[in-house]
């Protein structure tokens, strides 16, 4: 197997809450191979949001190593860590998570930015992907003119913004109608399968979790099962 | 480098959004900065003044005046003169080349039906007039330079057309006293709104007309011979009319001033330097009062963008780029306050200034230079940098999955 886009290594992640500690994970082992397409599930409070933020590597762990393309990122600066998650990793959040001041174009160029690309390369790339999502018209509206289904797709331009190996995406869909959602994971599965890119997507909706190729459920801060069709949802029972 | 183009853009993207808070924080500074730059153009406007009028005083003049110049309103005011045993003391100083002596007092003056308070000045046409031409910078715009003993006297400029109603002609006649005096010459300028505004007459006709003792005076002004040490003759003037005073009154008090016109510069260069640092102190406070309100403006701000900016480090931010983007935030208010605030002050500087032409009190002009223009314009940007460092700073250091879990 070639060499996995993320790997977790005996994972823990404990929170101090005043004097009680939160144990959020227990050495979790994981690892997600080029060109996945993987779903995590879980209830509330099993910790899905955690294991995104190790994987996405915007959160060091307790104990444990994250290894984002055979990198131990617990060895890297925060400024290299923020360098590579930029080159490396797309996000797309359940809020949308667009900077309200900016419009939907300079939302797309933001992440180019901190890449050093020039002016001209960011605008024709952000153009290029706001049309690819159908949003051509739109590119020169602040995220507060834009409806919930364009914020997202705005957001996932932007997490396609700098070609990234990996998109993780948190409850991509959990703020918008069904037919909207479905177009979301329609783009989503899109670009992993022309472009063979990787993508992790977080849920508790057995319906988006149906889209991937493979399906890990987590309770408790612990990897319960690794399947491949949503119908073994286990926590649900 | 191209990225801090970009920086730069969000920034004023930023500080759009919320236009109201940053226009009030920006006011602030416009306060301060308006204050230093008015304030200081206009105390160095009249440390220029001062220094221009010392300078056409020419160095080699010294001043002899009765009373303590440390104590300057008793000097005015106590009405004491210099007797003429004084004044030849003075005469017979060596090194001293000319004495003009010189009284001066407010008389009503009537031109027409009008009749002003106005400042008179009796000086001795004989020794006067030559030495006011080369020491003092007086010329003639109008008329000719009055005889000896002739009931003729000069006017400044401002007497022609400020004081009163009709203006003053070469010619005209103004009653003093009950006695008529023939205008015959009009002054130019002396850069100095009193000598501007008085009339001038011979030190004999004035002594009549007021009363006072022939041979006495209220000043003296004395030319050193060319070659002669200027301080070393002011020492030895002030050692004879010790003396001299000794003999008469029988005391050795020290009731007259010696003072040369390099002296007179230095007490009113160390006056200006106090009164400076007094306008620096007041306006600085102001400043930091500005600089504060950044602050307290750009925590703000960052407490409501803790989310934007765990966004934009989610996207490959480094910590140096949400640095710069929040230091160019209040960078820019800084300076959009400096902005306000020179313009408002050199405004407000040329005002008083114009205002200055016309009042018949004050006559100053106000220094408003690049350099300073320069200054409040780099001063409160480098203000707002340095009040904005501190939020920035936490800001940039805002772990990226903190920031983004704040306020879910």
């Amino acid at each position: 197997m070639a060499e996995p886009v993320i790997k977790l290594e005996n994972v823990w992640k404990i929170y101090q809450l005043g004097k009680v500690e939160l144990v959020a994970l227990k050495g979790i082992n994981l690892e997600v191979a080029p060109g996945a397409f993987v779903s995590i599930m879980g209830p509330s409070g099993s910790g899905k949001s955690t294991i995104l933020n190790m994987i996405g590597c915007l959160d060091f762990p307790t104990q444990g190593k994250v290894f984002l393309k055979g990198e131990d990122i617990s060895l890297l600066t925060e400024n290299q860590l923020s360098q590579l998650r930029g080159k490396t990793i797309g996000f797309v959040f359940q809020e949308f998570n667009l900077l309200p001041n900016l419009s939907a174009l300079e939302n797309v160029m933001l992440p180019m930015i901190f890449q050093g690309m020039s002016e001209e390369e960011r605008r024709e790339r952000a153009k290029a992907l706001l049309t690819s999502m159908g949003l051509g018209e739109r590119i020169f509206h602040q995220s507060p003119e834009l409806s919930a289904g364009e914020r997202q797709r705005v957001a996932i331009a932007r997490a396609f913004a700098n070609n990234p190996e990996l998109v993780i995406a948190d409850e991509p869909t959990g703020n918008l109608d069904s037919v909207t959602g479905k177009k979301i994971m329609e783009i989503l599965t899109d670009f992993h399968k022309k472009e063979g890119k990787t993508i992790i997507v977080v849920t508790h909706d057995p319906n988006i979790a149906n889209y991937s190729e493979e399906i890990i459920n987590i309770k408790d801060g612990q990897i319960i099962a690794n399947h491949l069709t949503a119908s073994k949802v286990l926590w649900q029972r | 480098m191209a990225e801090v183009k970009e920086y730069f853009h969000i920034a004023i993207r930023n500080l759009r959004t919320r236009s109201l808070r940053s226009w009030l924080t920006i006011l602030g500074i416009v306060i301060g900065v308006f204050l230093i730059i008015s304030l200081l153009s206009l105390s160095e406007g009249i440390k220029q003044t001062i220094n221009q009028q010392l300078r056409s005083l020419g160095g080699e003049m010294i001043f002899v005046m009765p009373g303590d110049i440390s104590n300057i309103m008793a000097m005015f005011t106590s009405g004491a003169k210099l007797e003429k045993e004084d004044i030849g003391a003075i005469e017979r100083t060596r090194g001293v080349e000319t004495v003009l002596t010189m009284s001066y007092q407010s008389l009503v003056a009537r031109y027409g039906q009008e009749g002003k308070m106005v400042f008179m000045s009796g000086l001795s046409w004989e020794k006067g007039i030559e030495i006011m031409e080369r020491f003092q910078g007086w010329s003639l715009k109008q008329g000719e330079w009055p005889t000896p003993g002739k009931r003729e006297i000069l006017i400044g400029k401002q007497v022609e057309t400020e004081i009163f109603e009709k203006p003053v002609k070469v010619g005209s006649e103004i009653v003093i006293k009950g006695k008529r005096f023939k205008v015959v010459g009009i002054l130019n300028s002396l850069g100095s709104k009193q000598d501007d505004s008085s009339l001038y007459l011979d030190l004999s006709l004035y002594q009549d007309l007021t009363g006072e003792k022939r041979g006495a005076a209220q000043m003296a002004m004395v030319k050193v011979r060319d070659g002669s040490d200027v301080n070393k003759v002011a020492e030895d003037i002030k050692e004879n009319l010790s003396e001299t005073r000794k003999r008469r009154i029988g005391t050795d008090v020290a009731d007259f001033s010696v003072i040369t016109s390099e002296k007179m510069g230095d007490i009113a260069g160390s006056i200006m330097a106090v009164i400076q640092f007094a306008i620096i102190a007041f306006a600085g406070i102001a400043i930091v009062v500005g600089g504060i309100g950044i602050m307290n403006t750009m925590f703000t701000s960052i407490r409501e963008r803790t989310r934007e900016i765990g966004i934009m480090k989610a996207v490959g931010a480094r910590n140096s780029a949400v640095l710069i983007i929040f230091l160019f935030e209040a960078g820019i208010i800084g300076f959009a306050g400096g902005i306000g605030g020179t313009f408002l002050g050199a405004g407000l500087a040329k005002a008083i200034e114009m205002y200055g032409q016309v009042h018949p009190l004050f006559y100053f002009s106000a220094s408003i230079t690049p350099g300073l223009i320069v200054f409040g314009l780099v001063f409160s940007f480098l203000v707002g940098c340095l009040s904005g460092f501190f939020p920035a700073r936490r800001a940039a250091n805002l772990k990226p999955v903190e920031a983004l879990r704040r306020y879910e």
